[in-house]
């Protein structure tokens, strides 16, 4: 195998011009690897769906190179070992729950006695089984959602791809939904996960890449990721004496209302503060309370999609030419 | 093999979803059951039980030959080929938009299966669909002919492939219509329009073919006209006839010959116009003459010439120009050969589809 081979996707140069002159995506370059979950994310119209399509070969890129489960991007084959979930995706109205999964399930190269297997099994995961039987058109978005999952997971695929899965889906659902994923992730299955809903996609990635214009503006573990902006918040009772601080050159103060004052001191690991807090002991200061904090992935995106020049949020969609993004791709 | 199955079973559940697939099998059961209803007799027809006073006895045709005529001529001649098509065509229309349709497409695509195979297996299912109706259409007319008719005649089945060929001439440009609108009705419309089209052509070559012909005859009447003429002018002139008798005779071939020339341009300009429609309709369809092999290989095996006798009564008589050509047109038609009926038409079919899966192979959904 080749170097790259812990790399479940290795995209690079993803570029896709659709119809139109819509410089959709410009230039990809991601990995995603083995057993992680990994989260795209990004501002609508960045190009999120297109790079899931193009994978999936639902769209064909302008240029692409790179892998998917060690085969090039394109290759029918490789598919029968990913599951995908589309973004509004719509399933045959005229079929119940069950000959939806078995329906994909076979398109997927699932044998019939794997099928019934698999069937009874997801559908019970995904909490539809009461409903098997009816038909997809008295489903409501949510179980369409959760039906459509549990489709993506006939094939026990190696990679699983979703685009959006939570999207309409009740905040129980959303929990169950998380508790596949990280099912998945502890069978050794990959997941790359589309969504908007950053605290979810916080809470279960790995790492994660944001998308702006069709470019990645930011890609890494979310840890990495806000690793600038972690620091300490400690808060004391009272007002700060002058030049406690001195020592501290990093370190901020600032008197909250309620008579209390808040000290930040920039910093990844506990042994930094500890020299603050003797400090502070030693003026007989009350400490109220001490929180490890860092920026949340709101922050982070926040931060992604804010024009540098301007300090503005980027436009909605994609540039109509390839050069108007410069700010994203810092 | 899967896969293939699995796109079967949907395209017919999806078919028994839709009302319009019953309704046409309904149809086509009620259109075989009048056949068993309507017999014939020494007086005439017979509905059920009241026998309805008809020229058509018995003692004109056998009972067997009367089932077969009704099963050519009505049975594929009107019903298969106009109203069950037209049904069809309405039931499988929207095979090619929903399949495409934004969402539903994704699912598919991103199977491992390639994509021209997904867009033929599709294109197959709808021709599947009118093979059913075709099949129960022909097993029910089988039991009918045999039960009531007395004879058991398995050439029938032959209009199951030839009406399935014909239905995909039309489908193969709907498929086209619909990858390129993504709407059923844009794409029956249009399908409708170029069947008319087809229709219409078939018509005026026919009938240009027709007018050719008897153009040819009265030309080679006024030719032997002449020629009779010439003889007796040559007889005058060796007899006593009068001058002015001769005189009179002559103005006469004058203006004959003048006639044969100008009948001679029509009918060359005729021929230019027949050639015409005969280039634009080898690279169309075929779709009448195609039904029509049906007739003429059931006539050879199921020996259905309901005209035989008659015709030997007529060769008696003289044949005017319109009989005759007729005739010719009638053996014209029947001589054009079954490969390019239905070569010609199947490589419109390679074309047009190509056409389709090229641009469903290349598309972005
Ligand atoms: N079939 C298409 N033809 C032309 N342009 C398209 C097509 N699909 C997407 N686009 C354009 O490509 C850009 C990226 O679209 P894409 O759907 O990938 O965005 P996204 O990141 O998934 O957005 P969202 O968060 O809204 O789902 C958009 O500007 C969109 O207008
Ligand atoms: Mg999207």
């Amino acid at each position: 195998m080749k170097a790259n081979g812990n790399h479940t996707i290795d995209l690079h140069d993803v570029k896709k011009v659709y119809r139109g002159k819509i410089h959709a995506l410009r230039g990809i370059e991601m990995q995603v690897h083995r057993g992680e979950i990994f989260g795209l994310l990004g501002p609508n119209g960045a190009g999120k769906s297109t790079l899931v399509k193009i994978m999936m070969t639902v769209v064909r890129p302008t240029t692409v190179k790179g892998t998917m489960l060690g085969r090039p991007i394109g290759h029918k084959p490789t598919l029968e070992q990913v599951g995908y979930l589309p973004e509004h995706h719509r399933m045959p109205q005229y079929l119940t729950g069950r000959q939806v999964l078995h329906f994909y399930g076979a398109l997927a190269k699932v044998r019939r006695a794997q099928r019934n297997r698999r069937c009874d099994e997801l559908l019970d995961t995904v909490g539809m089984s009461e409903w098997a039987n009816k038909k997809i058109s008295s489903y409501s978005k949510g179980m369409l959602q959760r039906v459509g999952l549990a489709q993506a997971l006939m094939n026990d695929p190696e990679l699983v791809v979703l685009d959006e899965p939570t999207d309409g889906v009740d905040p129980v659902g959303r929990r169950d939904i998380r508790d596949v994923l990280v099912k998945l992730k502890d069978q050794g299955k990959t997941v790359f996960l589309n969504s908007h809903l950053l605290s979810e996609l916080e809470m279960v990635c790995d790492r994660v890449a944001i998308l702006v214009q069709g470019r990645v503006s930011q890609f890494g573990t979310i840890d990495d990721l806000t690793r600038e902006s972690r620091r300490y918040e400690v808060v004391i009772d009272g007002l700060l004496p002058d030049g406690v601080l001195g020592s501290f050159e990093n370190a901020r103060s600032e008197s909250l209302p309620n008579g209390t004052t808040q000290v930040v001191l920039p910093g990844t690991e506990a042994s930094d503060v500890q020299p603050l807090l003797d400090t502070l002991r030693q003026q007989k200061l009350t400490i109220v309370s001490v929180r490890p904090m860092r920026e949340s992935l709101e922050d982070l995106f926040m931060r992604a999609v804010m024009d540098p020049t301007t300090g503005k949020a980027l436009g909605v969609g994609a540039a109509s030419n390839g050069t108007s993004a410069k700010g994203a791709s810092a | 093999m899967t896969q293939t199955a699995a796109i079967f079973l949907d395209a017919y559940r999806e078919l028994n979803a839709r009302k319009l697939f019953w309704i046409t099998m309904i149809l086509s059961g009620l259109v075989v059951a009048a056949f068993a209803l309507i017999g014939i007799n020494e007086q005439g027809l017979r509905v059920i039980v009241w026998d309805v006073p008809f020229p058509l006895t018995t003692e004109l045709m056998s009972e067997t030959t009367f089932y077969k005529t009704m099963f050519v001529s009505f049975g594929i001649g009107f019903w298969l080929t106009w109203i069950a098509a037209v049904l069809a065509l309405v039931s499988t229309a929207s095979i090619i938009p929903d399949f495409i349709s934004g969402g539903a497409i994704d699912m598919t695509l991103s199977k491992p299966i390639g994509r021209m195979r997904l867009f033929l297996t599709k294109y197959l299912t709808g021709l599947l669909f009118v093979g059913l109706q075709v099949t129960v259409f022909c097993v029910a007319s089988f039991l009918v002919i045999g039960f009531r008719g007395g004879a058991w005649e398995p050439g029938l089945f032959l209009a199951v492939p030839v009406v399935v060929l014909f239905f995909s001439y039309l489908f193969c440009v709907c498929v086209l219509l619909g990858l390129l609108t993504r709407s059923t009705i844009a794409s029956l419309m249009l399908t409708l329009l170029f069947w008319f089209l087809i229709f219409a052509l078939h018509t005026t070559e026919g009938t240009l073919l027709m007018v050719k012909f008897t153009q040819q005859q009265q030309l080679e009447n006024q030719v032997s006209s002449l020629k009779h003429d010439r003889e007796i002018l040559a007889a005058m002139h060796e007899g006593d006839s009068s001058q002015e008798n001769i005189a009179r005779h002559e103005t006469r071939i004058a203006e004959r010959e003048q006639d044969i020339q100008r009948a001679e341009t029509v009918k060359g300009r005729l021929d230019t116009a027949h050639r015409i429609t005969m280039v634009v309709k080898t690279a169309l369809p075929k779709t009448s003459e195609t039904v029509n092999l049906l007739e003429r290989w059931l006539v050879d095996a199921a020996d259905l010439e309901p005209h035989d006798e008659m015709d030997d009564e007529f060769a008696a008589y003289e044949a005017d120009p319109m009989e005759t050509a007729a005739q010719q047109l009638t053996d014209e038609i029947r001589d054009r050969s079954v490969w390019w009926i239905i070569g010609t038409s199947m490589l419109f079919q390679v074309f047009v589809l190509g056409l389709a899966s090229w641009i469903f192979i290349r598309r972005d959904f």
